[in-house]
């Protein structure tokens, strides 16, 4: 099968979601992929996480046609490593390396980020200053979390592609566990759609926690991601969100996939301060 | 905070973790809360040398107290200090979520109605 010209937008998920249907069902068999035109590298976490699905089901991943440009810089995030290519050099620091980790090891997690956003060639940005960094952490560390706690996942996908002409970082982060829909239905014996689901999970205050409070990490991404003229997008089971300066959009797929995506696209020349204005400078004093 | 004894409790120390971040690491800081408060001591969390903090671990070492203590009594006994202003505005989000959290349960079944009637 071949994955044409994958980017972040919905289309691209779309045909992501195609080929996991298209082959989940295969056992013992090769299953071939070409990657052509344009392979944005921070998808790497979503299609790994596919294949993990196909190969447990003892099926050959072969890569039969990748153009050349995709080739390179798959190897240089590392995720060809993974297909039997060797990994190459980065040399001029554009990517966040493709790691499939296991969700009680989160202090690895805080480790190959901090490597990654902090000690790595992506910190020599001019325009990028240590408080958009933390910034930025801060809110990958809560998609990571909210999977960690919610998703039941065997692995959490990672993977990022930093855009210098651009100062754009994109960033993904996927499970292969419960889905928001199965999440939310399951905690309230409701029958939300995935985008009803999506849409309250978004909320803020709403979690399915029990006895514990929760439900404003993604709200809080969001505004993160409003101030940051950045993007939001989930993936989760048959459902599409997307959130950037242009507005909120709610898609179906056809087909589901078998857990979440989320990507997130940070600007790295934004000097904004990220908090509303309400809240700069809270009084410890009166915080209860 | 009433004049009494304050017991530090030293974050970093306690994570062994400049980054908090896991909701499991707040639930080591909320026993060590939980048991002071049980003997009516006053606290003193400090987050010196924490450098990132997420809201999954402020909700289980802080928002959970809500549970039990009513909000006077955390006022009056519990202090925050050496806290990032990005903590201190995840902070306060926690502590407002907590209140409504504890004081409304049905409110999360409410709203899945509300959603399903839209």
């Amino acid at each position: 099968m071949r994955l044409f010209n994958i980017s972040n937008d919905f289309n691209s998920y779309q045909q992501l979601i195609h080929f996991y249907n298209d082959n989940k069902n295969k056992m013992f068999a090769d299953i071939e992929l070409d990657l052509k035109q344009f392979f944005c590298a921070n998808l790497s976490a979503a299609l790994g996480a596919i294949l993990d699905k196909l190969i447990i089901n003892s099926n050959n991943i072969c890569f039969t046609n990748i153009d050349k440009a995709i080739e390179t810089i798959l190897k240089k995030n590392d995720f060809l490593s993974f297909y039997g290519y060797n990994s190459e050099k980065d040399i001029y620091g554009t990517t966040v390396k493709y790691k499939k980790i296991l969700p009680r090891d989160a202090k690895y997690f805080r480790n190959y980020i901090e490597k990654e956003f902090i000690e790595s060639n992506l910190s020599n940005l001019p325009n990028m200053s240590m408080g958009v960094k933390h910034s930025i952490i801060e809110a990958i560390y809560e998609i990571f979390v909210n999977a960690q706690i919610h998703s039941q996942t065997e692995y959490i996908y990672s993977c990022g592609q930093l855009f210098h002409t651009k100062n754009e970082i994109f960033f993904t982060l996927v499970d292969t566990g419960i889905t928001i829909k199965d999440c939310v239905n399951n905690r309230f014996n409701s029958s939300l759609t995935s985008l009803q689901a999506i849409k309250w999970a978004l909320e803020d205050k709403n979690t399915t926690k029990r006895n514990i409070t929760g439900g404003i990490g993604l709200a809080f991404l969001k505004e993160f991601i409003k101030n940051n003229k950045g993007l939001l997008q989930i993936v989760s089971n048959d459902g599409y969100y997307s959130f950037d300066e242009k507005g909120e959009q709610y898609k179906l797929f056809s087909g589901k996939f078998p857990g979440t995506i989320v990507t997130i696209k940070f600007r790295t020349d934004d000097k904004c301060h990220y908090s509303l204005k309400s809240e700069k400078d809270i009084n410890l004093e009166n915080i209860f | 905070m009433e004049k009494k004894t304050i017991i530090i409790i030293n974050v970093y120390n306690i994570i062994g973790d400049k980054t908090a971040m896991e909701a499991e690491q707040g639930q080591k800081i909320f026993k060590l809360i939980d048991m002071a408060f049980k003997e009516d001591k006053n606290i003193d969390i400090s987050f010196q040398n924490i450098e990132l903090i997420t809201t999954a671990f402020l909700n289980t070492a802080v928002g959970q107290l809500y549970k039990d203590y009513e909000e006077g009594y955390i006022r009056n006994h519990l202090k925050i200090s050496n806290l990032t202003n990005s903590g201190a505005i995840r902070l306060k989000r926690v502590v407002e979520t907590a209140k409504l959290f504890y004081k409304d349960p049905d409110r999360l079944e409410q709203s899945i109605r509300d959603i399903l009637d839209e």
